[in-house]
């Protein structure tokens, strides 16, 4: 119970399609956190069923209940807490031989809890008929069989669940019960336990986490055991050398029983079929893996357009409206204010979040679809050297686009240091508005050596990956993390648009929230920094402390100007040129060219008036630097970490000089 | 015999897995277990190995197929 209303709990392995029932359940109102003092993400949601409000709080994806992860602790913690009434447990009803497995390890468990067979249509497809009834007089829960992207059936589901709360139905083990034992020193290890270690554990539960050398199990227990038997005790454990392989041939014995009664016509297998061979093929899996998620990304832009307008437009209107108020006699600064750190965030803010929400919901629907399994495939060995799933290759290859795309479809990586990892290493691929800029001032400065330039960004870029991998890898993905694949490929799904819509849009709105607080102040510090009465660059902040700091800027090859036109691409990138066209040809103010409101660009001025070596130096500084203002609110979002989002900041701040520093000394060898 | 030694279409029944408790308690609920039936779908260099077992697709990296042997054939 949380505040007098009941509480269900979503407990499944992954690809059960927890999440699409979870979404189905809750829609718009679901709110994501993380579970305290950890990085595991906390989703919870509410819905009101006959004038009664339900809490849905969804436990982190697991294969099973051990000890192994935080995920896993999380879910055990959570179901002994008592603050679930009741646990929904879900099973892939075409595979129910390995997805029931979830449910063999939770009986024991004492907490009432009931059984969504899920996919029912997949199973269906593939001539599978599961009997119901059977189950239930077997397990003594309720069952209910069903299609998750299927809201209007979710009748039954309702009934099983106040079934569940009103009849508290606790899961019959007595069957498995009687398989475990057969183990050795199961019964001797099961009488020595004491009442009540773990609240709602039984201790059959806890003898089989025992015999399978469950840690925190032992501890709990031997806490409470005498001395000899304590003794006893761990011998009897230390005996059974892996018992997780005895426990889980009774776990999938009981299982096989189950099923051989309840389940007809389980002959067929799961169809490899073009699609799949298409994309595990030796030589063109990788080439058709980037093409979905260019694929991706360009679909991306579809939902995203109407809010990329929608901010556009108000950015249009925010020249009028300044010289209508600066007429008005509303005072420059006042103006300034609202017009250029308000109404420029929120257009940020608009269009960020269009962007969000394509992302969210196009790769969310691959997800769902089963394609994001078949990435990670493919791409398993390639991103394994940098300690990473496969399925990074996602943000990284999205980043090419966008790199708040990149950092909004890492959600997709169920293991947060992996996640913080990827997002790290997506920054160094240079964006949709670097590849505006670079190539345009690269061959401004150095005609056809443009392209060599290129060529020389994108193996910096490889490297910087493989460095960032390196220096951030052994903090955040732990040693343990680090094994192989081990993973299901599920079998195709279909999408549920609708609830991922909604999900999307919900996603949307708590990104809103959350941004506003990073985008708002750096927008305010830059303006600030970039602001002067009179108008001209010398008045502002930013000439006074850049003119001081330049014998050190100097050393990376920027002068004043470059270095304010750097300052300025971390806010974003477009506006980098029209930052040094400002300066060196007065074409407009710094905020405007950030802003984009300025007069077109003097780039003639500009080839005349900066080296070439100091003109190599800003490119590589510029390509490198923190992508933008709303990448690293977008990162701050998905990693719900302001630590580890001020760490990559500044490791991309100090990245990018240190590049410019060895491309200006080499251009002063050059030139 | 090792399973990643296993060629595409081969059927086996696992014999034996080895490993600290993570690794086996990861790879049993993932539905390999000594005894278990596999017919291998694709072994391609460089790629982890995919199988089929118990209703499941299962994509599994090469390095941890080493702890895991099996018998050739149906038994």
């Amino acid at each position: 119970m949380i505040d007098g209303k009941q509480v269900i709990a979503l407990l499944g392995q992954p690809n059960s399609g927890k999440s699409t029932l979870f979404n189905g359940l809750t829609g718009l109102k679901q709110h994501v956190g993380n579970w305290p003092g950890k990085t595991v993400e906390k989703k919870e949601g509410s819905f009101v069923r006959n004038g009664k409000e339900y809490i849905v709080a969804d436990l982190p994806g697991s294969y099973s209940l051990s000890a192994n992860s935080d995920e896993e602790m999380i879910t055990r913690d959570y179901i002994a807490s008592g603050k679930a009434d009741a646990v929904c447990i879900l099973a892939d009803s075409s595979q129910l031989e390995r997805s029931l497995f979830m449910l063999s390890d939770y009986a024991g468990i004492d907490v009432p809890c009931f059984l969504v067979l899920n996919l029912a249509d997949v199973a269906e497809n593939r001539g599978k008929k599961i009997n119901v009834e059977a189950l239930k007089k077997h397990l003594s829960i309720p069952v209910v069989s069903l299609s998750a992207p299927d809201t209007k059936k979710y009748d039954e589901l309702y009934k099983c669940m106040e079934e569940a709360l009103t009849k508290k139905t606790v899961l019959d083990a007595s069957k498995l019960e009687a398989e475990y034992e057969k183990i050795e020193g199961y019964s001797e290890l099961k009488a020595m336990i004491p009442d009540g270690v773990i609240k709602g554990y039984s201790k059959t539960w806890l003898a089989a986490k025992a015999i399978e050398g469950d840690k925190a199990v032992k501890e709990a227990v031997s806490q409470r055991l005498a001395f000899d038997d304590k003794a006893r005790f761990i011998q009897i454990i230390s005996k059974s050398e892996k018992g997780t392989l005895a426990t889980s041939k009774c776990k999938y014995d009981w299982i096989n029983s189950l099923i051989s009664e309840a389940v007809v016509n389980n002959e067929s297998v799961q169809p490899f079929g073009k699609f799949d061979k298409a994309i595990t093929h030796k030589v063109w899996g990788k080439p058709l893996v980037i093409l979905i998620v260019i694929g991706g990304l360009l679909g991306s832009f579809i939902p995203a357009l109407p809010f990329m307008g929608i901010g556009m437009g108000i950015a249009a209107l925010i020249p009028p409206l300044q010289s209508g108020l600066l007429e008005a006699g509303v005072p420059n600064f006042v103006a300034g204010l609202i017009c250029n750190v308000l109404i420029q965030s929120v257009c940020y803010i608009i269009q960020m979040l269009g962007f969000v929400f394509g992302v969210t919901l196009v790769f969310g629907m691959l997800e769902e679809i089963g394609v994001m399994a078949r990435i990670s495939y493919v791409f398993d060995n390639t991103m394994g050297k940098l300690g990473l799933q496969g399925k990074s290759v996602m943000p990284c290859l999205v980043s090419f686009g966008c790199t708040m795309g990149g950092a909004a479809g890492a959600r997709v990586i169920d293991n947060w240091g992996q996640k913080v990892l990827t997002i790290a290493i997506a920054w160094a691929v240079p964006c949709g508005a670097a590849w505006a800029i670079i190539p345009m001032l690269s061959s401004n400065f150095f005609g056809a050596g443009a392209l060599l330039i290129i060529v020389i960004i994108l193996l910096v870029m490889l490297l910087h990956m493989f460095v960032t991998a390196k220096i951030f890898g052994k903090m955040l993905v732990k040693k343990e993390d680090r094994y192989g694949i081990i993973m299901e490929l599920p079998p195709y799904h279909k999408p549920k648009v609708g609830a991922l819509m909604r999900y999307a849009l919900g996603r949307s709105k708590d990104t809103f929230f959350r941004v506003v607080k990073v985008i708002i102040p750096i927008c305010a510090i830059f303006w600030l920094l970039s602001y002067s009465a009179s108008g001209v660059a010398e008045g502002t902040i930013l000439y006074k402390v850049g003119t001081f700091i330049e014998p050190v800027t100097k050393v990376f090859g920027l002068n004043w100007k470059l270095f304010t036109a750097y300052v300025a691409s971390s806010v974003g990138k477009e506006g980098a040129v029209g930052v040094l066209s400002a300066l060196y040809a007065n074409t407009g103010t710094i905020f405007g060219a950030v802003a984009g409101t300025n007069a077109a660009n003097d780039m003639q001025a500009l080839i005349t008036a900066i080296p070439k070596p100091e003109a190599l130096a800003f490119i590589f500084a510029v390509t490198f630097n923190v992508p933008c203002v709303v990448a690293v609110a977008a990162t701050y979002q998905e990693t719900h970490s302001a630590k580890w989002t001020a760490i990559i900041s500044a490791y991309y701040t100090v990245g990018s000089l240190l590049l410019a520093f060895i491309a200006y000394h080499i251009g002063m060898l050059i030139w | 015999m090792s399973l990643s030694s296993l060629a595409v279409g081969d059927e086996a029944v696992i014999t034996s897995i080895d490993g600290d408790v993570r690794f086996l308690s990861r790879i049993t609920s993932i539905g390999l277990t000594p005894g278990s039936k596999v017919k291998v779908i694709k072994n391609d260099r460089n790629r982890p190995l995919l199988l089929y077992s118990r209703d499941t697709m299962i994509a599994l990296n090469k390095k941890e197929c080493e702890n895991i042997k099996v018998q050739e054939g149906v038994a």
